[in-house]
């Protein structure tokens, strides 16, 4: 696969560049978030519930002396939550760190920028909030999980947004 | 080497000053005319000047001052920085340094004589001198005879060697020499007869320099410093679980434990600064703000080597100056009033910082107006803070809190009738916010007394482990007052409920309750109280009380307390977060929080008859309530009120200097009082335990050693028949006559005869200049 990614991206070396996402199944999606976001990726975690937090909150973890704010991604897609250990992405955005909730992590792909596309205009609003477009795989989507939009901070944000809106 | 903070701390400073001085010297020999080495030069010499002067070393106070002379000659462009000055400034800056050696070795300037290094640095001063001398020293060349001798030399003539031939032979044409020497004489703790330089290097004290032993280091390091320690102190626990079973890692695992805890204790005590940092800023707050108020005032200060974290000390400096500010303000009188209510024109403020166990408590305290209770009444009902109704059942010291009310102090027509309130609020507020308490205390014409209590360190606190919800959750432990264990069968007989408000009878009051599963997850099914055991935790937060009902209590533990994300900080609820011994994550809640969430307010709280009884209490002190201890098959009273803590613990860590048993309790020497000959019964084996009931005497901390701890209870008066004089010592309690312990009768240990008072006399000498 990097052979062909390497001739894609000499045919079009004017515009299109690499990018390394770590990707993520859930549900039947392929998810892939940037590494360069990507402080450390933490094992069989068990979060903390956090009582009357909101519901996009994961829970705590306990990472490098620090506590950890965690969003669950199933949550965020509206997915039932999952017993047992769960991997967490360890996330930086402007806001800070946090953690994102996935049921595990798989292996890293390397993807050209030509074959991102924004978010199709048919997507729910709220997913269209959460995603940042998509990769053309060669037989597969992996939609790109932005840090930046799934920062707790802006997550509260939208909530609010959205409450007031209803 | 017993020196106070101020003086450690101008001596670093003065030597980084002369260190930045030597720098300046060599590059001025290079570039005589820039004005901006000069101007820094001066500015080294003038800023000993100027703290010695406050300081009261009068032997380096002239003769910076001479120098400064000199400097500001300089500075002005009226003399050239030739090499005869050079030389003189050279010598200026031994001078100093020689002198500042000697305050370090002897905590004085010594009595050494600066007039010959004065009188030529006078002589420089004056141009047509300066030229004649500028001839005669011209055939040593230039750039100055100094720079070609190399600064290491400087400073042994300093510590007493003689000078070096090639400096000698290059000064000879001044009158430098005799300066030289006296700076050897002026070495007073120099034997005799030892000269040669090896010698005389031993002869420094061995610990270095304060400027070489101390650092400045970044404060975000030490946090991360503290992070990592704190991390430590997890890892080293589960390690500690792990290797429980395997013999052979025990040793090993107890030696972890043993650094881990002394490097954490360590660290923290990096932190830690004197109180004296803040303190210091207030002789001058006290003498701007006298002078602009027309008020005289003596400032008076206390306990300034306390030591508090670096956090906090920066987060009271705020509260702190705003008291301050009030009592000038508000408390302490104009002096015609003063005389006309027949007391001293001269009002006194009194700072006192003192540490109480693993607080400090820091008093503002004043003589003057005090605030009148009654127009604190009229103002809270006019403001509607309460109803007239409760406002006349309400006890003087209960209409005090509402000084604490943020509507309480927002218009100035309330501060000017009221006496004091201004932004009393804020200081509630920022104290509270580092975990601390404000009391406040005042009598109308005597004065008022405020009490910030302060917790040691922010990041690590003592808390009481809790669980509901399955979950765990710390309690800080400077909320918690007492734990009530209500097993479930007895629910239904213990816990009242008023319409839906559940209450418990806490010694005859009633204390609303707050269920904590229910409060967290109002939507879920939770199990009724009577089905499980209730654990009540009596919080006060921001004076209400309350009791705190959870499933079950853990070990009480020291918690290292980590920040939470902004959103789940929004929640209101937590004050952080903790990971417990056993690597589970604990959420601390902040009692305030929970108070104001649950409904429980102080005007809620205020109930009829608790007012009633705390008007008794603040008029007579008749319902004192204490705490009632067997001792020795006798029972006793303590006055529950001065008691900190109860420790049990095992009777061989107890400790005797001579016969006086003694504790040594959080890095404090507890003398412990055993009249009943508690200890004496269980000496003999040294792994029974035994009780201490710590308590609070006047500014210091006693233990008493008791058998058991009884119950608390609210004593009452008695009289001796047919008078209506009061039996001192005695009081009823259950029924039953009981002696009161006598707190103040524990002799106090024995003082360190050889620390310095110099702080007190720092304070007096401040308040001479406030005066």
């Amino acid at each position: 696969m990097s052979s062909a990614v390497a001739v894609m991206s000499r045919g079009e070396q004017s515009s299109a560049t690499l990018v390394e996402m770590c990707s993520v199944r859930l549900g039947k999606t392929l998810f892939g978030v940037p590494i360069k976001h990507i402080l450390e990726i933490v094992g069989g975690a068990r979060p903390q519930p956090v009582p009357l937090a909101p519901s996009y909150v994961g829970g705590l973890v306990h990472y490098r002396g620090d506590v950890l704010t965690t969003v669950s991604l199933r949550h965020l897609l509206d997915m039932p939550p999952r017993d047992g250990p769960q991997d967490i992405l360890v996330l930086e955005s402007a806001g800070g760190c946090f953690g994102l909730l996935v049921d595990s992590v798989g292996e890293v792909l390397t993807v050209s920028s030509a074959d991102h596309e924004p978010n199709p205009s048919i997507l729910d609003e709220r997913r269209r909030g959460l995603f940042a477009g998509a990769y053309k795989l060669k037989d597969s989507l992996l939609v790109m999980l932005d840090p930046e939009r799934l920062d707790p901070i802006r997550l509260e944000a939208m909530r609010r947004g959205a409450g007031q809106a209803v | 080497m017993a020196m106070d903070e101020l003086t450690r701390e101008f001596l670093i400073e003065s030597q980084e000053g002369l260190d930045r001085m030597e720098r300046c010297l060599t590059e001025l020999e290079e570039r005589p005319e820039d004005a901006g080495l000069i101007g820094d030069i001066f500015r080294s010499v003038h800023t000993i000047k100027g703290t010695t002067g406050f300081l009261g070393f009068k032997r380096l106070e002239k003769l910076a001052h001479s120098g400064e002379n000199l400097l500001g000659m300089l500075r002005e462009g009226k003399l050239r920085a030739d090499g005869p000055i050079t030389t003189g400034l050279l010598q200026l800056m031994d001078g100093l340094r020689s002198i500042l050696k000697t305050i370090e070795i002897q905590d004085s300037e010594g009595d050494g004589e600066d007039t010959v290094l004065i009188e030529r640095l006078e002589e420089l001063q004056a141009p047509v001198k300066a030229k004649q001398v500028c001839a005669g020293a011209s055939p040593a060349d230039k750039p100055a005879p100094a720079a070609t001798v190399p600064y290491g030399s400087w400073q042994q003539q300093v510590a007493g060697i003689p000078p070096a031939d090639t400096l000698a032979e290059a000064l000879k044409a001044t009158p430098v020499p005799a300066v030289q020497q006296k700076a050897v004489e002026k070495f007073p703790d120099k034997p005799a007869g030892e000269t040669d330089g090896a010698a005389a290097k031993v002869r420094t004290p061995n610990v270095g320099t304060a400027a070489e032993s101390t650092l400045r280091v970044d404060v975000t390091l030490l946090n991360r410093m503290m992070n990592l320690v704190g991390e430590l102190v997890l890892t080293r626990n589960q390690v500690l679980q792990a290797t429980a079973a395997d013999p052979n890692l025990t040793l090993l695992s107890r030696r972890l434990d043993m650094v881990t805890a002394d490097l954490r204790e360590s660290v923290m005590k990096a932190r830690m600064q004197p109180v004296s940092n803040i303190f210091s800023k207030m002789p001058r707050i006290v003498r701007d703000l006298s002078q602009s108020l027309g008020r005289k005032v003596c400032l008076q200060m206390e306990g300034q080597e306390t030591e508090l974290d670096k956090s906090l000390l920066e987060a009271i400096k705020d509260p702190l100056t705003h008291a301050v500010r009030n009592s000038l303000d508000h408390g302490i009188e104009p002096p015609e009033v003063r005389i006309a209510a027949g007391k001293d024109p001269e009002g006194t403020l009194r700072l006192r910082a003192v540490q109480e166990g693993s607080h400090v408590v820091i008093e503002v305290c004043d003589d003057g107006a005090g605030i009148a209770v009654e127009k604190v009444r009229q103002k809270a009902v006019e403001r509607g803070l309460i109803t007239a109704d409760r406002a006349g059942q309400m006890a003087e010291r209960e209409l005090l809190q509402l000084v604490f009310l943020p509507g309480f102090s927002t218009a100035a027509a309330v501060t000017n009738v009221s006496g004091r309130g201004v932004g009393m609020d804020v200081v509630r507020t920022n104290v509270e916010k580092i975990g601390g308490k404000v009391e406040i205390d005042s009598h109308a014409g005597e004065g008022t007394t405020l009490r910030l209590r302060i917790p040691l360190t922010l990041a690590i606190i003592p808390a009481l482990i809790v669980r509901s919800l399955t979950q765990s959750f710390a309690l800080p432990q400077g909320a918690l007052s007492e734990l009530v264990h209500i097993p479930g069968e007895q629910a239904a007989a213990s816990i009242e409920w008023m319409e839906g408000a559940p209450l418990y009878r806490l010694r005859g009051k009633l204390l609303p309750l707050v269920f904590l599963d229910r409060l967290l997850m109002p939507e879920g099914v939770h199990k009724a109280c009577t089905e499980r055991d209730n654990f009540i935790a009596v919080l006060n937060a921001d004076g209400r009380q309350f009791g705190l009902v959870v499933d079950g209590l853990a070990d009480p533990e020291e918690i290292v307390v980590k920040p939470l994300s902004t959103v789940l900080k929004n929640i209101g609820l937590y004050s952080g977060a903790t990971v417990l011994g056993n690597a589970d994550l604990a959420l601390i809640l902040d009692p305030g929080a929970i108070a104001s969430r649950a409904g429980v307010s102080v005007s809620a709280q205020v109930q009829k008859g608790r007012g009633a009884e705390q008007e008794t209490e603040a008029e007579t002190a008749k319902n004192l309530e204490y705490l009632l201890v067997e001792v020795a098959d006798r029972q006793a009273a303590v006055p529950l009120a001065d008691v900190l803590r109860i420790e049990q613990l095992k009777v061989s860590r107890i400790e005797y200097i001579g016969y006086r048993p003694v504790l040594n309790f959080e890095g404090q020497l507890l003398p412990i009082e055993d009249s009943g000959g508690v200890l004496a019964a269980v000496a003999s084996n040294p792994e029974a335990q035994i009780i201490i009931v710590v308590c609070r005497e006047g500014s210091r901390q006693v233990g008493i050693a008791v058998s058991h701890v009884l119950d608390v209870a609210a004593g009452g008066d008695l009289f001796e028949a047919g008078t209506s004089a009061r039996a001192g010592g005695v009081t009823l309690l259950k029924n039953r006559v009981t002696g009161v312990v006598d707190l103040g009768g524990v002799p106090p240990l024995p003082v360190d005869e050889t620390a310095p008072a110099s702080w007190n006399q720092y304070a007096e000498g401040v308040a001479e200049a406030v005066r």
